[in-house]
């Protein structure tokens, strides 16, 4: 099991920081910060900027999105901001709108 | 343990990890176990566990509490707050029942809203 996670029906209003993975299946507004991988699940609502090593979207995400390793969208995520990551996947049925600085 | 029952429908449980680290306002309607650090707000409708070596700096209002790390600020409680010998707690704690060990310090008002037996309680309460 993931290190941390925010349940579906809870809700974070203000800054996340961890050091490692964090799952995502409630809400969170504000700032997500990890040095691991962050994992926004299928229901899950954030609108924050998130910085991480890798993220993978199920849910929706507002904001900008930083990873030093890679993005994955998945089929149902939703993505409203921009990307920066080396490596970015959009699975078929994602929604994504934004743009993508793949730093090369 | 202080885990009342499975009331908690659908809402699951949620963990702030080890090296997590929230500021701000939390709230819910399940479970949460605290392993890190939080400063700011915590109003659950389930259960609050606060693990030996976490810290939480914020009022706290929960059904069931156990403590075995620190929190300063106010705990207030629907159900038991269960203070564990490796607690550290300053602020006022309130609930239907208080339980604190030996080796726990604790500083601030204690307030339990329980009924007192009749030799204590006399006819009127006091």
């Amino acid at each position: 099991m993931a290190s941390t996670v925010i349940a579906q029906g809870m809700t974070i209003e203000g800054e996340l920081t961890s050091d490692e993975d964090v799952v995502i299946q409630g809400t969170l507004r504000g700032k997500l910060t990890s040095k691991d991988t962050v994992n926004v699940e299928s229901g899950a609502v954030v609108e924050a900027d998130i910085s991480a090593s890798s993220l993978s979207v199920g849910g929706q995400i507002t904001g900008n999105v930083t990873a030093s390793d890679r993005v994955d969208l998945m089929a149902g995520g939703r993505l409203i901001g921009d990307v920066k990551a080396s490596r970015l996947t959009i699975a078929d049925g994602a929604s994504f709108k934004g743009n993508v600085d793949m730093d090369v | 343990m202080a885990r009342a029952s499975s009331s908690t429908s659908h809402a699951g449980s949620a963990v702030l990890g080890k090296g997590a680290s929230i500021r701000g306002r939390i709230a819910g309607e399940g479970d949460l176990r605290v392993d890190g650090t939080i400063s700011g707000d915590v109003a659950l409708k389930g259960d609050l566990i606060v693990s030996d070596g976490a810290e939480v700096v914020a009022d706290v209002q929960a059904r069931a509490v156990v403590v075995e790390g620190a929190i300063e600020g106010d705990i207030s409680a629907t159900s038991s707050v269960a203070i564990r010998a490796s607690a550290r707690v300053s602020g006022a704690i309130s609930g239907t029942s208080i339980s604190i060990e030996e080796g726990a310090n604790v500083s601030g008002r204690i307030d339990a809203q329980f009924d007192l037996p009749p030799e204590l309680g006399g006819k009127s309460g006091r």
